[in-house]
């Protein structure tokens, strides 16, 4: 006996679920195609071009400049340069020194009592606190005359109140430390889940072997940590990356532009904000959006190329 | 070996952490000791928020006072409110409170919480629906050419938002909608990781379900509501907190959007009322009020959801 064929007519042909399954699935990808991926290919184009908001896009002033966005940012422009050399300088302290941080915590306040449970709240609040509201109580801490509260703290040694957010050499430590403290909770909640992910059998048959403590940490916790450490480290260089709210805060010029005094703070997305919503020079600003992206990119990539090879290894 | 070495108690005994053993473990008799640095920067961590506190009830002639006291010696409520305050006489001791700032904008500080509260629940209830309608499709149905869509939306997470940013704006811009609260709401709902973290959390549950409930001829949308949604209730709630936390304190995009003062949400009303006091200390108190006011409700959203938000953080990071 034959057995009866039904053929699929309409939507069932590409979906099981019929044109349900479209239906379901058009808000998001509409919306996404909208404001995601359409601004991405639109911000690309932009940053070969001149362009204000107003102006025609095909007439001078405005217009296409090839790659000269590019070229006058990487050889032109000093306040770019400097805004990345910042930039770096504070990924760096910030992302290693955060790292090093959420993980000393994690390992602290790893065992299940009532006191480390306050504690790794006490830890985490920053996470769910405004970064703005904040940074107003770092702009008191910091405050350059006596008032402030760690001139306050230096006083008791004898030291004249420090014009901290005003001295260049601070800037960037000052924001590091802002970023630490704003950010270790978080990386500690995901070194937590990773600590308490690993099988306790291989601490016990390593007690059995003969390991002590400091060899268990070094050949169990630290390599089972690695998939935890790898999306701590990126997520953190990305996040690092972005940084704004301090600069744009903390830090404002004379003339009402971002990056304080001789630009000591000025970063990549502060100087992107300064360009595209103070000067209007959007086709700039986009290009710097795209250096960027090729930046984070580029360390995402080997940074997920080096564990891979490093697992290769062993 | 005898098995009754410590070790192994010890790390028998530690089960309920894992059976972890590090160099911070509970041995030897300078373990309180060792632990004393924790303690000093937990006094660090809270200093900001106790500074925030006491400091917001503190009278404009007590903020100048060096060095700066550490207990409000009279604690005034006039950052706040001051009933004694005039605009048109200016009076020693008096500043104008934060309920008061804002004169032109229609019911002042209310007018932004409202923006904020408005906004923040706009977008977190659609953001949640149409993600994790989307989800349930890519997870769940055959469809030609899904693969490619999920690869694009997963894609999509590698590009830091700024690069939209400016595109986003000339949007908005070009739709008439910079001060409304259509810039703030629409180009915020296709939130790719939402997608993500839901196809992530509904491929752990077994297709038989929404099999069995096709064979009995629900339809997809009556699948959804009935079966997907309650099932995905652990991952929506603690999405939701997420959502409702980045939204609350999101700063760029609404600084971006809006330059009519009335239509602030809260982080840019601070920067709204930073700016306009420069340094001035009359403002200071109202600005550590306002940074208590918006820190607020986060942190108390955060207690009460604790368990579900820590555990969100730890699988988006561990998946």
């Amino acid at each position: 006996m034959e057995k009866p064929v039904t053929k699929k007519t309409g939507f069932r042909r590409w979906s099981d679920g019929g044109i349900s399954s479209y239906l379901m699935l058009a808000p998001f990808l509409l919306l996404f195609l909208m404001w995601s991926v359409y601004p991405v290919i639109a911000s690309l184009r932009l940053s070969f071009m001149r362009y204000n908001a107003i102006c025609d896009p095909q007439q001078a002033p405005c217009g296409s400049v090839g790659l000269g966005n590019y070229t006058t940012l990487l050889f032109h422009d000093p306040r770019f340069i400097k805004a990345l050399t910042n930039t770096s300088l504070y990924v760096v302290g910030a992302v290693i020194l955060g790292m090093l941080a959420s993980l000393s915590l994690a390992l602290a306040l790893q065992e299940d009592t009532k006191s480390n449970r306050i504690l790794r709240v006490i830890f985490f609040l920053p996470t769910v606190t405004s970064g703005i509201a904040i940074v107003m109580v770092w702009g008191w801490v910091f405050r350059g005359d006596g008032v402030g509260l760690l001139n306050a703290i230096v006083a008791k040694f004898g030291v004249n109140p420090i014009e901290w957010l005003a001295t260049p050499s601070f800037a960037i430590p000052i924001l590091i430390f802002m970023s630490i403290w704003g950010g270790a909770g978080f990386g500690m909640i995901l070194f937590l889940a990773g600590l308490n992910s690993i099988p306790a059998m291989y601490y016990e048959a390593a007690v059995i072997d003969g390991a002590g403590p400091r060899e268990r940490f070094r050949y169990i916790t630290l390599p089972l940590l690695r998939p935890v450490m790898v999306y701590v480290l990126i997520t953190g260089i990305i996040g690092a990356f972005q940084i704004f709210e301090g600069v744009y805060l903390l830090f404002p010029t004379s003339v009402g532009s971002i990056g304080g005094l001789k630009d000591m703070a000025l970063m990549l997305v502060p100087y992107l904000y300064d360009m595209g919503f103070n000067r209007f020079r959007m086709g700039y600003a986009s290009a710097i959006a795209w250096i960027l992206f090729f930046i984070i990119f580029v360390i995402s990539y080997i940074n997920i190329k080096a564990t891979k090879s490093l697992e290769d290894l062993r | 070996m005898s098995t009754t070495n410590p070790d192994i108690e010890h790390v028998a005994k530690s089960e309920s952490f894992g059976g972890f053993t590090n160099p911070f473990e509970k041995k030897g008799k300078y373990y309180k000791l060792r632990r004393l640095p924790i303690y000093l920067l937990t006094v660090v961590m809270l200093a900001p928020y106790y500074w925030m506190v006491t400091s917001s009830f503190k009278g404009v002639k007590e903020l100048q006072e060096v060095p700066p006291t550490i207990f409000p010696k009279k604690p005034i409520l006039g950052n706040y409110y001051d009933s004694k305050f005039d605009p048109t006489t200016y009076q020693q001791d008096v500043v104008q409170g934060l309920f008061q700032r804002f004169p032109k904008v229609q019911f002042g500080l209310w007018r932004f919480f409202f923006n904020s509260v408005f906004v923040d629940v706009a977008i977190t209830s659609l953001t949640l629906f149409i993600g994790s309608m989307a989800a349930f499709v890519v997870a769940k149905h055959k469809l030609k050419g899904k693969r490619g869509i999920y690869l694009v939306i997963i894609g999509s997470m590698m590009i830091p938002w700024q690069v939209g940013l400016i595109p986003n704006f000339l949007l908005v811009h070009n739709l008439g909608w910079l001060n409304t609260y259509w810039a703030y709401i629409i180009p915020a709902l296709p939130k790719a990781f939402i997608v993500f973290f839901f196809v992530q959390y509904l491929s752990s549950i077994p297709d038989e379900l929404i099999e069995a409930a096709r064979i009995d001829g629900a339809k997809e949308f009556v699948i959804y509501f009935r079966i997907v949604l309650p099932l995905m209730k652990p991952a929506m709630i603690a999405m939701m907190i997420l959502t409702a936390i980045g939204e609350w304190n999101n700063f760029l995009w609404p600084l971006i959007i809006t330059n009519s003062e009335s239509m602030a949400n809260l982080p840019v009303a601070i920067a709204l009322l930073k700016n306009s006091g420069a340094g001035n200390i009359g403002t200071q108190g109202p600005l550590m009020a306002i940074a208590l006011l918006v820190s607020l409700p986060t942190i108390i959203l955060y207690f009460l959801t604790q368990k579900h938000f820590v555990r969100g953080i730890a699988l988006s990071g561990l998946k």
